[in-house]
């Protein structure tokens, strides 16, 4: 078994890692940089190592230095949590090459489900659906024209040669295939030097799916059911659940075998996930593989919360040569659990972050409520990372009562000192698409697009008077929740020996 | 006209008040002239004036024509120099906060009278970058 573990990360993952640990009595090293000194991860760690400056690529992204302090702390594994260095292969392989155990897969999985076009010629020979699409050898209009046919409207007609855009047509009716197939040439050729079109089918209005894998060293391979992100802004995920209110009894079952086939194709070891895009609705849904994410997700704990599966104690333990801690097929997924990520952003002015210290933040108590957090009251939010604060997670018997209790538990949460996207979460959450379980990956550019623009900003009347009570109280007038006083409901306290 | 209304102090910066037979927690943190206040999911800043008066939004003391930082972050570009005529809209500084980068843009027309700040330098909040006139 693992028995010192080094944390190469930081915020609420670390944290969700040191617990794991300490259930496990496996003892845990963090790592932090200079503007995390303070940071709630350093004080729960058994030790804590500086590893370097606030920009992360001298300090959470640099190999060497993690690789310094594991030595000197003697640690045995690491485990790179989400972003940073959890997706780079030569990271995990330096680790294997220095003798630690990575928790996750090998080096070489990383690595061939890292690049696009690996990944998706490995899981056509599996099996698993891709979205359709090539690049025609021949790439005369005529050729072209055929290609479009055979891959069946609508179709993305872009440049083989490279992204963003450019030299990207969307093709609903035939009558403009031959234009499309001429403009999108001339601008290819005019962007990146070559006129190369791949023809690829367009999904209208697609649903991101993804379903968590886990595999052992023994062979064993299952899947824990699926996750659904649609709600997204600009490709960053904001709202999680578990189930997927898009699939028919049907079409889980099979996306779960073609997962679990997928991780199969890949010797996958330890929890992944793969990606989908979900076309169409009811038994007739179309799903074609996405991507392959080689790592623990944000959104593990939906997962966590339907299945009752630990998911971070599952991946120490297999990463220590433990077979999965349940039988193969013997999971049930109960309830519904639904995520949503606070973010320090102003979702009124453009979603700009913010920066600055939580003058007070009390997180939410209730049945079937999860917080994970990585910052506390008095926290300093800096501008050198990602701006999540934190995940709050509800779960409940039905998706209905799951929304109404994440909303709820978001409402209570105060968060001052800085604005977060908490009243944009609540709006996403009160409206009648994402209510009836009909959101789309586009839905927060189109019909939720208005969801951003802050409502009314009149303070209700009742706020003024609880404002002169505070202006007369002792505390009142100067910063309120950063003295001793504010320990009453400082969540920290409260985890006793597993928050220290 | 006024409601019954009835507050009673919880905890450290946390109100119940009870109004129009409903009850709300308050939550109120920060200085005298920049309190937050959160309600029911609901966020607000500002100075609330004094006892009795209606609340009002801070307004931030900033000259017309001071450039300033939202926020702490790097600039990555000053597009403009001491002399240099300037249009409304028109970007005079790029700043990089949180892997995000943000055009400072000019309020009106005017001339640049001076810059503060150097390319690669960490600004905080509230300092002035650029002055116009």
């Amino acid at each position: 078994m693992i028995k010192r573990l080094l944390v190469a990360n930081r915020g609420e993952i670390a944290l969700r890692i040191i617990r794991a640990c300490r259930e496990l009595g496996v003892e845990s090293v963090a790592v932090y940089s200079e503007a995390d000194a303070r940071a709630p991860h350093v004080a729960a760690a058994d030790r804590a190592v500086p590893i370097g400056p606030a920009p992360a690529v001298d300090s959470y992204l640099s190999i060497p230095r993690l690789l310094d302090a594991a030595r000197a702390e003697g640690a045995d594994a690491v485990h790179p949590g989400y972003g940073f260095l959890s997706e780079n292969a030569a990271f995990a392989g330096a680790c294997e090459r220095a003798g630690l155990v990575f928790v996750g897969p090998p080096a070489s999985v990383i690595a061939q489900m890292g690049s696009k076009i690996a990944a998706r010629t490995l899981m056509q020979k599996a099996g698993v659906p891709v979205v359709p699409g090539e690049t025609p050898e021949d790439q005369t209009d005529d050729g072209l024209h055929r290609m479009v046919e055979r891959v069946g409207l609508p179709v993305l007609v872009k440049a083989s040669a490279g992204g963003g855009g450019k030299g990207m047509r969307r093709i609903r009716d035939a009558a403009e295939i031959g234009d499309a197939i001429q403009a999108a040439r001339r601008e290819a050729a005019a962007a990146f030097g070559d006129g190369t079109l791949y023809v690829e089918r367009l999904v209208e209005h697609p649903r991101h799916i993804e379903v968590q894998v886990f595999g052992d060293h023994h062979g064993r391979i299952d899947h824990v059911f699926e996750r659904e992100c649609s709600v997204q802004r600009r490709h960053q995920k904001i709202i999680e659940e578990s189930p997927s209110p898009a699939l028919s009894p049907a079409v889980r079952e099979r996306i779960a075998a073609a997962a679990v086939t997928a991780a199969r194709a890949a010797h996958y070891r330890n929890a992944g996930t793969i990606e989908f895009l979900l076309d169409g609705s009811g038994d007739a849904a179309q799903f074609y593989f996405l991507e392959m994410n080689t790592r623990l997700q944000v959104e593990h704990p939906v997962t966590e919360a339907v299945s009752g599966i630990d998911l971070v104690r599952a991946q120490l333990l297999v990463a220590s040569g433990e077979p999965l801690p349940w039988t193969l097929g013997s999971l049930t997924q109960r309830g519904h659990a639904i995520e949503a990520r606070v973010y320090a952003e102003d979702p009124a002015r453009g979603f700009l972050p913010q920066a600055g210290r939580l003058l007070l933040c009390r997180e939410p108590r209730r049945p079937g409520v999860r917080v994970d957090a990585g910052v506390a009251e008095g926290s300093d939010v800096s501008v050198y990372y990602d701006p999540m604060l934190a995940k709050v997670i509800a779960s409940a018997e039905t998706r209905d009562a799951a929304i109404v209790r994440l909303s709820a538990a978001l409402q209570e949460y105060p968060i001052l000192g800085i604005r977060t996207n908490i009243p944009f979460l609540l709006r996403i959450l009160a409206h009648p698409r994402f209510q009836a379980g009909t959101v789309d990956t586009g839905f927060l550019d189109g019909d939720g697009a208005a969801l951003a623009e802050g409502g009314d900003d009149t303070p209700p009347a009742f706020l003024q008077a609880a404002i002169d009570m505070h202006r007369q109280s002792p505390a009142g007038g100067r910063t309120a929740g950063t003295g001793a006083a504010a320990t009453a409901f400082d969540p920290w306290r409260t985890l006793g020996a597993w928050g220290r | 006209m006024a409601e019954p209304l009835r507050v009673t102090r919880v905890g450290d910066g946390v109100y119940h008040v009870e109004h129009d037979g409903r009850s709300h927690i308050v939550y109120i943190a920060g200085s005298s002239g920049d309190l937050w206040a959160w309600t029911d999911g609901r966020v607000f800043r500002g100075d609330f004036g004094e006892a009795g008066d209606p609340p009002r939004r801070a307004a931030r003391a900033i000259g017309p024509q001071a450039l300033t930082a939202p926020m702490p972050a790097t600039v990555v570009k000053v597009l403009v120099k001491a002399g240099d005529a300037v249009k409304k809209g028109d970007t005079v500084l790029l700043l990089e906060a949180m892997k995000m980068e943000l055009a400072i843009r000019a309020p009106g027309d005017a001339t640049v009278r001076a810059v503060y700040c150097r390319e690669g330098e960490l600004v905080q909040p509230e300092t002035t970058l650029i002055d116009l006139q």
